[in-house]
């Protein structure tokens, strides 16, 4: 079955992304047994919905996950992105537990296994298997991160010991990708990466945990593993010994950028659901309009960053972990805000639609879960504070611009390499965007009022880069005191705040001259004014029209049902394709 | 001070100025994820005004916005309230108090910048300041004075769900009017912890008699166990509500800066920024 689809799957990512889309129906019609009403009740029974897997299973979903070069079929992380929305905008469970996971299970054996490791994940994956991933135990970890495995050489092999107890597809993983520690002395070296098969591990060297349950993502079967001298052979080793901490920082960056790009989506949902009661209830009022106008110009400028990050992983993999690194911290925090503010208008005007309130619930358990947590974020701190002094001293101002197919949709990235992906170095090309397009909206006529918006705003944002840098000139390399100081943890938020602003202005210069609501300023003055208010910035007043014209598009796309994020792609609300 | 009844929130904690027992912030953090502390802004008032230190403590932001206060009573107040919030996020991340940063969102929502182990909100009425800290969800605080008075006839359209109306109206003047305040002081508090202040309408959600459960418009019980309320009576006729959200993630506990970056990513990219030629 899932050969043929395979096989017959269409070339062009944009079409089977619809196929996807439009195979799944309707979310909102209870009918549906691939709806939202269906998925509640999933939930409410902590499983997946079966239909759904099955439907994924036909697509041949798994292929989606593995390399052109493996046998799959993802050629760039951006494409790939195309494929998540249609599952993360109906369940982010369903897309956790049915695949997504499994890649961030792979990606270290995809860029560092051996050929023969490397054939056999993606030999599982296209065909439908699900790889399970052992984490290492983090630092500020919740309790999907608590405890680990340890190893030690024994006769050209390893004894595996130690228990994990929250492991998303433990019961059904037909691979298992473990980071454990193979030198007790804290440091980089520690950790190192396994690839075990579970049907070939010693019946009484491991034994499965029972399930956990937990409170979001209900769906997703948790359980866990427990080693007891269990004998594995020298070649489950992926790549070298004490590569560990490094390939999961060079990996991780891949799960950030994608989980944060797709739940955009699932935020399009409840979106959706705010604008629809406000339609229903006829409150469309002016705070209303402003709510809604301001979170759908937060999800195409959260767009714009993941977009250029998912394309960087591709075009500058050298770069690419500081803005992934920025992105999953900064981008999350924000939706979170978001779905609070629509919960104000869903719940407004004694509006109540079951599934929608029920959609929302949902969502908010389900990202906590997702790694949307503190535990998330500090281990992105991790890898932004340490780079901010270097930056200060080598980039911010003085390096050159990404190559504008960065900020283009339309022209094709080159193939991600998952095993070409750095961990440190190689500049700031957001901080690089800002800087330029500061400095071409400074030298140009402005045109109106919203010439003059963003021409201020972009400078103001361009100050507070140089001011970051002063501080940051401040901060000692290396001095890790300072480095775990909330003064520093302060000056990378701030940081990320700079980088998404920089990305949403690149993405609207590279698309102002062409057609289509991208050129429109219109939602990138809102996005910024709000990036401002965090920033704690003096900023000009909107221009007068700026809302409505974000929520006149906005109550189009709804209208017609395409989606709120770049793409503005065709949703199964629309009907028939 | 008395909690008017028993909940899953921890009793506020008094912390007259500096010198307080800032042992008391950790310690609550850790067993019950959560601290409320309270204080009267002139008992703060020396601190904040004999301070060398008040620049840098505040801040450069947080500096010039006192410097733009007109009135010297809403100087030294907010003086106060930056110095009890700094200090009770100090303990808490066991971290110099200067080196924490008190920033708003787009929303307006309080929050302690790049630190996002801990959610923050804060209130005062008259004397009385209060902050709230919470590593588990969300949190909201917020305080009125207990005697105020408010016509249930003129606002309960406003203020109070259907299911509120029935019970509030079942009750006598004097009874009804301490309920009242109490659920007014409480959805301060929840809505205040969603980030939405007055944003969002009082009569989308409603508690039950005894302040202690969120229920929806209708009556029927609106949470899962992912949240906590209580109102406490402080000395000189304060109330206090609190509202404390868990979003169920079981973390270890810990909310110290100093431990937040993990060593082994921090010490590969501390390592590879140190090798890497510019």
């Amino acid at each position: 079955m899932t050969e043929t689809a395979v096989r017959v799957a269409d070339p062009d990512v944009r079409r089977r992304a619809e196929r996807l889309e439009f195979r799944f129906g309707d979310p909102c019609d209870p009918a549906n047994p691939l709806g939202f009403r269906a998925l509640l009740a999933a939930d409410g029974s902590s499983e997946l919905l079966s239909a759904a897997e099955e439907l994924l299973d036909e697509e041949g979903f798994g292929a989606e996950l593995v390399p052109v070069a493996l046998g799959g079929r993802l050629r760039d992380a951006d494409q790939l992105m195309r494929m998540l929305r249609p599952v993360f905008r109906r369940d982010v469970a369903l897309a956790f537990g049915y695949g997504i996971t499994s890649l961030f299970a792979a990606a270290p054996v995809f860029a560092a296994g051996s050929p023969r490791q490397r054939e056999s994940v993606a030999k599982l994956l296209v065909a439908g298997g699900r790889a399970a991933i052992v984490h290492r135990s983090l630092a500020h970890g919740t309790a999907m991160l608590r405890g680990e495995l340890t190893a030690m050489e024994y006769s050209g092999g390893f004894v595996l010991d130690g228990r994990k107890d929250v492991v998303i597809n433990a019961e059904r993983a037909g691979a298992v990708v473990a980071y454990v520690r193979t030198d007790p002395a804290p440091g980089p070296a520690s950790h190192s990466v396994f690839l075990l098969d579970p049907a070939q591990l010693p019946d009484d060297g491991v034994r499965l945990l029972k399930r956990q349950p937990t409170t979001g993502m209900r769906g997703c079967r948790f359980a866990g593993y427990e080693f007891d001298e269990c004998e594995v052979p020298g070649d489950a080793l992926v790549g070298e010994l004490g590569a560990g901490v490094r390939l999961a920082l060079r990996t991780f960056q891949l799960n950030r950028t994608l989980i944060t790009g797709a739940v955009i989506a699932s935020v399009d949902t409840v979106l959706r659901a705010a604008v629809r009661a406000a339609l229903a209830g006829e409150t469309l009022g002016r705070r209303q309009r402003g709510v809604l106008a301001g979170v759908f110009a937060d999800l195409l400028a959260g767009d714009a960053m993941a977009t250029a990050v998912l394309r960087a992983l591709s075009l500058l993999p050298g770069a690419a972990h500081l803005a992934a690194a920025e992105l999953k911290y900064l981008v999350p925090d924000l939706l979170r805000d978001d779905l609070e503010e629509l919960a104000t208008v869903l719940g407004a005007g004694g509006y109540s639609r079951d599934t929608d309130q029920g959609m929302l619930t949902k969502l908010l358990r389900d990202l906590p879960a997702a790694g949307l947590g503190h535990a998330g974020t500090a281990s992105c701190q991790a890898v932004v504070i340490p780079q901010l002094p270097a930056l200060a001293r080598h980039f911010w101002g003085r390096e050159a611009e990404p190559p504008g197919v960065l900020f283009g949709a339309a022209e094709s990235v080159p193939h991600l390499d998952i095993g070409s992906l750095e961990v440190a170095g190689g500049g700031d090309f957001l901080a690089a965007s800002l800087t330029a397009v500061a400095a071409r909206l400074a030298g140009s006529v402005p045109e109106g009022p919203y010439g003059e918006a963003l021409r201020t705003m972009a400078a103001a944002f361009h100050a507070d880069l140089l001011a970051l840098r002063e501080a940051c000139l401040l901060i000692e390399p290396g001095d890790r005191a300072v480095l775990a100081s909330p003064a520093t943890a302060a000056l990378a938020d701030r940081h990320s705040v700079l980088s998404a602003a920089g990305a949403a202005l690149a993405r609207w210069e590279h698309h102002r001259r062409g057609a289509g609501f991208l050129a429109d300023p219109a939602w990138l003055v809102l996005a910024l004014h709000r990036y401002g208010r965090r920033l704690g910035l003096t900023l000009p007043p909107l221009p007068p029209d700026c809302v409505d014209r974000v929520a006149e598009e906005l109550l189009a796309r709804f209208r017609a049902g395409r989606s709120f994020d770049l793409h503005d792609a065709p949703l199964a609300e629309a009907g028939t394709p | 001070m008395s909690p008017l009844k028993r909940t899953g929130i921890a009793e506020p904690l008094l912390m007259p100025g500096p010198d307080s027992p800032w042992s008391r912030v950790r310690q609550s953090m850790a067993w019950h994820g959560h601290v409320v502390v309270h204080a009267s802004w002139r008992d703060w008032l020396p601190a904040a005004i004999a301070d060398p230190q008040l620049r840098p403590l505040l801040g450069a932001r947080d500096w010039q916005r006192l410097n733009n206060l007109a009135d010297p009573e809403a100087r030294d107040r907010f003086a106060a309230s930056r110095l009890l919030v700094k200090y009770t996020a100090g303990a808490a991340l066991q971290t110099p108090p200067e080196t924490v940063e008190l920033a708003s969102k787009a929303g307006g929502r309080p929050y302690l910048r790049g630190c996002d182990q801990i959610e923050v909100s804060l209130s005062h009425t008259r004397d009385l300041l209060v902050v709230g800290l919470n590593r588990r969800g969300r949190v909201g605080v917020d305080t009125e004075l207990a005697d105020r008075r408010i016509q249930y006839s003129a606002v309960q359209r406003h203020l109070c769900t259907p299911a509120e109306r029935r019970w509030l109206g079942a009750l006598d003047e004097a009874e009804q009017q301490r309920r009242l305040v109490r659920t007014w002081t409480l959805k301060e508090a929840y809505t205040k912890a969603l980030g939405q202040g007055m944003r969002m309408g009082f009569t989308q959600f409603g508690f039950d008699a005894e302040a202690a459960t969120l229920l929806t418009p209708q009556g029927e019980p609106a949470s899962h166990g992912e949240w906590a309320f209580a109102t406490f009576e402080l000395d000189g006729g304060y109330l206090v509500g609190v509202a404390c959200h868990d979003a169920g993630l079981r973390d270890e506990g810990d909310t110290a800066v100093s431990t937040m970056l993990d060593e082994g990513f921090l010490g590969e990219v501390v390592d590879l920024v140190g090798r890497v030629p510019h």
